[in-house]
């Protein structure tokens, strides 16, 4: 196959088979949901179809790990879009699986939640694939379409669609400076392909500053939106709130994890020749996230809206690696950042699916109904605090080894002063956890002290994320591995 | 100088038209205004002239309903953006993009269909 | 030829204008047609990019396409969440949906 211009177009789908088999399965739960009454299938049917395409596709993907090979030049399989990959697939797997008792209690249309969750998995799964704009672009938007939705499914919360009417509008605004920023790249190169758009700007001044920095400005607005940095992050706590909790978590996840890989194959790669015109815009958004997420969280009195300051908190970190990333540390810089999110990633999971079960307990959310978890449920507080732990950087927990490879890096980039707000952000930041561990530690539950245990399901999920989170950090040597060779991939 | 004459040569019949079209509608209007019979009674002014007596001001807000059927329309409205491309460069992109058309427009008759079968288009 | 200026300026005051409306409107509605003058703004300039570079380079056009495609289907996804808040309260202004601050 050729194109217009007679270059070979590689047209092997065998590329994209985990996101086609990602794809069909979304649209055949949806579309056995609309058809339940006919079919007379049982309610365990969605549930069952979305998690049979994700291993299918988790399959798919882990055998593609060492493909090196372009779709159409549109999107490239790298070691980087593996890890991506598998790291997209396993999140929606493990969210799935750990809180389908409180989608089936607290979601409307259920069906669709899952298809959407399966779309919002392919649309990550592509942004960090896509190696030309308007693939990116695309991806992106598919991703925020499905979530826009999904942060709307609350059942009978009133928050629920006010949170999707801010998330919605004010994303509209985001990817319309996104896609007037990438207007400006495309206009200043002639070009939407990564390779191509880099070759034009390392080939020297193209005489047009102007517009090419109005460009990057736009750009990082629009991503900034989609990563939370401040002060494109209004949206972020509202959304938290509002969502279902696994949306709130898959945000917090899969959401951020994406627009970090975007930021990567972006800012390493076509934008990487004018680091020195984005690296201080970047710098400046990275310390006002990390400052203001983390002192902002010091007030909340909602878990959620807690957890949504931490990961801008968090946010702010990775975004100070991506300064990195600018500093000829690439290789490095994008390894330290992987494994910062992998471990961001499982730490989350584990703290947000011990909430949804607490939630599935007690209905409630404020960090005061936490009173005496200690004594009512021991297992799930020991979660929960293990989590918090390891989120604030606590040594022998993944948290703590991640952020120590992350802080290294930037450090031999040469941004000291990144990293002296990013220990004292980080030092805040283990104040509000600890909020949450002196509620359940601290106090007598106040209505009685009874015990009650997690599902079955619960028990699995989180201790095999306990587990991961215990291992890696004692031995982080496979993460790290992983790590560096997706980074490899990319540079 | 010669591009800027084809410009122009290209824009005569869009001015054609344009003045074309001003004409006609405003011809209709006013020989509608001629030649029509014409009372200044009260009754001109209601909804209905030969109906009931209106109950309620007639300017109501739109029901939200209708948006459903706009949202649909839409999907199938924007389809042509990409038809149109499509239908002028069909003799150079052969068979495969015929077939990639008909799955185009399938899956938007898919989209259809589901939006039928929730009950989007009942008026209820 | 027109330069390629004119267009640009185009593009940006219809930008302009969009963004504006987004920070100065109420309605939900309103700030959706204010995105979707923002992201007219944008195809523009693509278009105006596409036909000054390079006669044979059509990323841009394309591009147009999709931002048309995509702006379509974001409306319609947001209409459905303005109806939804609309039932639940009677309103569409953004600022009357306050149960959530800091």
């Amino acid at each position: 196959m050729t194109d217009i211009f007679g270059q070979t177009l590689n047209l092997n789908y065998v590329l994209l088979l985990p996101e086609i088999v990602l794809l069909i399965f979304s649209m055949l739960v949806i579309g056995i949901d609309a058809f339940k009454r006919q079919l007379n299938i049982s309610g365990n049917v969605p549930v069952g179809l979305a998690l049979a395409g994700l291993v299918v596709a988790l399959t798919l993907s882990i055998l593609q790990v060492n493909m090196d090979e372009d779709f159409a030049r549109l999107i490239q399989v790298d070691s980087f879009t593996s890890f991506f990959r598998i790291l997209f697939i396993a999140i929606t797997l493990v969210l799935i699986v750990g809180s389908h008792e409180y989608i089936e209690k607290s979601v409307s249309h259920v069906g669709e939640f899952y298809g959407l969750l399966l779309l919002a998995t392919v649309g990550a799964m592509l942004m960090a694939s896509a190696r030309e704009l308007l693939t990116a672009y695309l991806a992106i938007e598919l991703l925020s379409f499905s979530l826009y939705i999904a942060v709307s499914l609350a059942r009978s919360d009133r928050r629920s669609g006010e949170a999707s009417l801010k998330y919605v509008l004010l994303g509209g605004v985001a990817s319309a400076s996104l896609l007037y920023g990438l207007s400006m790249i495309y206009g200043v190169t002639g070009a939407t392909q990564y390779h191509e758009i880099s070759a034009v700007l390392s080939a020297g001044d193209t005489g047009l500053t102007t517009p090419l920095l109005l460009g990057l400005v736009l750009i990082i607005v629009g991503l900034g939106f989609k990563a939370s940095a401040v002060p494109f992050h209004m949206w972020t706590p509202d959304a938290y709130e509002g969502a279902p909790i696994p949306v709130t978590a898959f945000l917090s996840a899969t959401s951020k994890a994406a627009t970090i890989a975007l930021f990567l194959r972006w800012f390493g790669g076509p934008l990487l020749p004018i680091a020195s015109d984005w690296q201080f815009i970047l710098s400046g958004v990275a310390v006002a996230t990390m400052v203001v997420g983390n002192l902002v969280a010091l007030q909340q009195v909602n878990i959620k809206r807690l957890l949504a300051y931490s990961s801008i908190g968090q946010m702010g970190y990775m975004l100070m690696a991506i300064v990195a990333v600018g500093s000829g540390f690439g290789s490095d810089a994008t390894s330290a950042v992987l494994v910062h999110l992998a471990g961001y990633i499982i730490t989350n999971l584990l703290v947000f699916i011990s909430v949804t079960h607490f939630f599935n307990q007690t209905g409630q959310e404020e960090i005061t109904s936490f009173k005496g978890l200690a004594q009512s449920n021991p297992y799930l507080a020991l979660m929960i605090t293990a989590g918090l732990f390891s989120l604030a950087g606590m040594p022998l927990l993944v948290g703590f080894f991640t952020k120590f490879i992350l802080f290294q890096a930037v450090v031999s980039a040469g941004h000291l002063g990144l990293v002296t707000v990013a220990v004292v952000a980080s030092t805040v930041s283990l104040y509000y956890y600890l909020m949450v561990v002196r509620q359940m530690y601290l106090y007598e539950p106040e209505d009685g002290t009874e015990q009650w245990r997690l599902s079955l399901t619960g028990y699995v999920t989180t201790l095999a994320l306990f587990v991961s989170l215990v291992v890696f950090g004692l031995w982080g040597t496979p993460l790290y591995a992983a790590a560096d060779a997706a980074a490899a991939g990319m540079f | 100088m010669e591009s800027e004459t084809a410009l122009y040569v290209n824009y005569l019949p869009v001015l054609l038209g344009g003045v074309v079209g001003f004409i006609l509608v405003f011809t209709a209007l006013i020989g509608a205004r001629l030649l029509a019979p014409f009372s200044e009674e009260n009754q001109k002014s209601t909804t209905y002239e030969c109906g009931m007596l209106p109950i309620r001001r007639a300017s109501t807000n739109i029901g939200m309903r209708f948006y459903l059927y706009a949202i649909l329309f839409i999907v199938f409205d924007v389809e042509v953006i990409f038809i149109f491309p499509w239908a002028m460069s069909f003799l150079n992109v052969g068979v495969f993009a015929y077939w990639l058309m008909v799955l185009f427009i399938g899956v938007l008759a898919l989209s259809l269909g589901y939006a039928w079968k929730k009950g989007a288009l009942q008026w209820r | 030829m027109i330069p390629i200026e004119y267009f640009l300026t185009l593009g940006a005051i219809l930008f302009g204008l969009g963004l504006f409306g987004v920070l100065s409107r109420r309605s939900a509605i309103l700030i959706l047609m204010a995105i979707e003058l923002m992201l007219a703004g944008v195809s523009i300039n693509f278009i105006a990019f596409a036909s000054y570079l390079d006669t044979d380079a059509f990323s841009g056009l394309i591009f147009a396409l999709f931002v048309i495609t995509v702006a379509a289907a974001e409306v319609g996804l947001a209409l459905g969440i303005v109806l939804r808040l609309f039932r639940e309260r009677r309103t569409s202004n953004v600022d009357e949906a306050s149960d959530m601050r800091w």
